[in-house]
């Protein structure tokens, strides 16, 4: 009767302390699950879930790892109402964010609640200066735009520019740095061209593009938007380069005939790289998915392995998983070995990342040059 | 050389809303239904289009399957959602309520078949060609103006010429007289469903060669189509198909003078200023109350 009551007890006691060990863990995410970017979200999921996967499969946490999902689609407004959400209801320490007018919106959200907001898609230059708790696993625009005009104007010998760019605060960084990019150099920037965030209709645009004669077309939007403006350009006559950036790396964009040729900037990934971490991603992703993956996939993938790697620390330490003590591991571990190499973080919160060039042919992109960028 | 090269694209951009609003326009004018699902019958068309055209069907036959698409749906929109809430007497607001509701889930439904980014009917037909020195007009660009020609003035005859025409723009006027003559008004209803919806036929498969195409296109479609109807005269089927032209020329040629970002909101400050200078629109009637 005695032992029975001991087992009893043993039992109710590992029961009632099991929780506290084994204790669920859920981050959040704000993409775009519906509306023009929606092509975005499945892009994004396809990392962020791929390393729910692989954390769970090794038991890197004491509990079940899960992402709550909201739809922000792209916009500022509805990801408000999903962060605050996410922050007050579901109690995440962790976010994942995308998009420059989104991540802009909810980072004062987790600056004031202290949940960390990580952003793998948006690369507005701002997105650098959103305090202490947001953080980029991306390098952002103004580095892609450092790396491509020197490329236009010194190899290629493309001297005359037209800028077509969405009406928002990213359209609007592009344009800052296109302006400063071009400043004391032989080349110009002849005309810059806004189009509102819910236009479709650009063939107007396009006889203004032609009417300026340029050499070179920067295409800077997002989303459906950004290839309706590619092939729009194309149908009504204009015949110069085009180039955009590392958004444009989409499987919608590149199977467009009217993108081939055209210029495009994003990180460099090393995907043939020998470290276990990119050869377990880049074995699984293409065994799930069946295709290659891409700079997205890599960076939601990091963004999320990132959360796996802090927590598991902080488990390990015996202390809470709060956003605060996330952000003070993050400082302390320095390094983390992520897809792609071991990286380290800027003081700005920002991962660097060397800059690739290149063309697309054929549906795919071809690497033109490698640019090493410097903190 | 600008202006007349963006006077021909506003041409063709005019003949693509005229076409799309004029549909919303008759079902609204002779139904009183506020049918922004209308947005969604462009959708459906585009897409069983693309999937024909895709599948190596043919032209004629891409057509066939996406006027099948859109009837059906507007057919059948009306038959299961417009009639048994019109019957339990249920507001206009009820009806919109729902027609936004069935738009929703026709872009999500459309987005889980079709994916949810963009896709595009490729064709060389969209392909501009140098027609005057620095003037490029497309062949889709003709063809979206001889359709609209062709559309909206068989639309006028049907509508003064024939029975069910002349019976559409009497449910218009008086339903209840329209009873009393012994034709039946729901099915005068569905007629207007079916006409309104293959309408927009044309505009939704030139579009998805032009413009190109996402699930969640339709309420642009439903924005320009709501303009046009308005700045046209509520009711109005001639000043539906002149306010499209006219919104289509204005967004073109604004930008002689703004900045391209402008360029819808001229839409909408036409649309502005109809409602406070001339509320019934360009051909609408003035209404006593």
């Amino acid at each position: 009767m005695l032992k029975s009551l001991k087992i009893t007890t043993a039992v109710a006691l590992t029961a009632l302390t099991l929780p506290a060990w084994a204790e669920d863990h859920t981050i959040g995410a704000l993409f775009p699950l519906s509306g023009p970017n929606a092509v975005y979200g499945d892009v994004f999921m396809a990392g962020s879930d791929l390393a729910v996967e692989h954390i769970n499969a090794d038991g890197m946490l004491s509990g079940t790892m899960s992402i709550a999902y909201e739809d922000s689609q792209g916009l500022p407004q509805p990801a408000v109402v999903g962060m605050t959400k996410l922050v007050n209801v579901t109690g995440v320490p962790y976010t994942l964010s995308a998009f420059t007018g989104v991540s802009k919106a909810i980072s004062t959200i987790g600056q004031r609640s202290s949940v960390v907001a990580v952003n793998g898609g948006g690369v507005g230059p701002d997105l650098a200066a959103l305090g202490e708790y947001f953080w980029n696993v991306i390098p952002l625009v103004n580095l892609e735009v450092r790396a491509v005009v020197p490329y236009l104007t010194g190899e290629m010998g493309l001297k005359k520019m037209v800028l077509v760019y969405i009406d928002d605060p990213f359209g609007q960084a592009i344009e800052s740095e296109l302006e400063t990019a071009f400043e004391g150099s032989d080349a110009e920037l002849a005309e810059v061209l806004s189009v509102p965030v819910t236009a479709q209709q650009f063939s107007g645009v396009a006889a203004k593009v032609r009417s300026a004669k340029p050499d070179v077309v920067y295409v800077a939007s997002y989303g459906a938007q950004q290839i309706q403006i590619v092939k729009q350009l194309r149908d009504n006559g204009v015949d110069a380069q085009i180039v955009s950036y590392s958004g444009y790396i989409t499987p919608d964009a590149l199977a467009l005939p009217e993108s081939d040729g055209m210029i495009v900037t994003g990180q460099a990934v090393d995907y043939a790289s020998e470290d276990p971490v990119t050869k377990r991603f880049v074995t699984d992703f293409k065994a799930r998915f069946d295709k290659d993956p891409t700079a997205y996939n890599v960076n939601y993938y990091n963004a999320t392995l990132l959360y796996g790697l802090l927590a598991a620390a902080l488990e390990k330490d015996g202390t809470e998983v709060t956003g605060e003590n996330l952000l003070a591991k993050r400082l302390e571990m320095k390094t983390f070995d992520l897809v792609g190499g071991t990286v380290s973080f800027q003081d700005n919160g920002t991962l660097l990342s060397p800059i690739e060039v290149k063309q697309i042919k054929g549906g795919a992109t071809e690497t033109l040059d490698t640019v090493e960028i410097g903190g | 050389m600008l202006a007349i090269q963006l006077a021909i694209t506003g041409l063709q951009t005019g003949a693509l809303y005229a076409l799309t609003a004029v549909g919303f326009s008759l079902i609204f004018g002779s139904t009183r239904i506020f049918h922004f699902a209308h947005g969604a019958a462009f959708v459906i068309a585009a897409y069983f289009f693309y999937a024909a055209f895709g599948a190596g069907w043919g032209v004629i036959p891409a057509i066939g399957v996406s006027a099948f698409g859109a009837v059906a749906f507007g057919l059948l929109l009306d038959r299961l959602v417009y009639v048994p809430i019109q019957r339990h007497e249920g507001s206009f607001f009820t009806v919109f309520v729902a027609s936004f509701g069935v738009g929703i889930a026709v872009q999500n439904v459309i987005g889980m078949i079709f994916g949810r980014g963009y896709v595009t009917v490729n064709t060389t037909l969209s392909r501009s060609v140098e027609v005057i020195p620095e003037v490029y007009v497309s062949p889709l660009a003709w063809i979206a103006i001889a359709c609209a020609a062709v559309f909206l003035g068989g639309l006028g005859f049907f509508l003064k010429r024939t029975h069910t025409g002349m019976a559409l723009r009497a449910l218009a006027d008086n339903p209840e007289l329209v009873r009393t003559f012994g034709l039946n008004p729901r099915a005068i209803q569905a007629a207007a469903f079916a006409i309104g919806s293959v309408i927009v036929v044309p505009a939704a498969i030139i579009t998805s060669a032009t413009t190109g195409l996402s699930p969640a296109i339709g309420h642009h479609v439903m924005l320009i189509s709501l303009a046009a109807t308005i700045v046209g005269g509520i009711g109005s089927i001639p000043g539906t198909m002149l306010a499209g032209v006219m919104l289509g020329l204005a967004e073109s040629l604004a930008l002689l003078v703004v900045d391209t970002q402008w360029t819808e909101a001229v839409t909408f400050a036409i649309l502005f200023a109809f409602i406070i200078i001339r509320p019934s629109g360009l051909l609408g009637r003035a209404t006593a109350h």
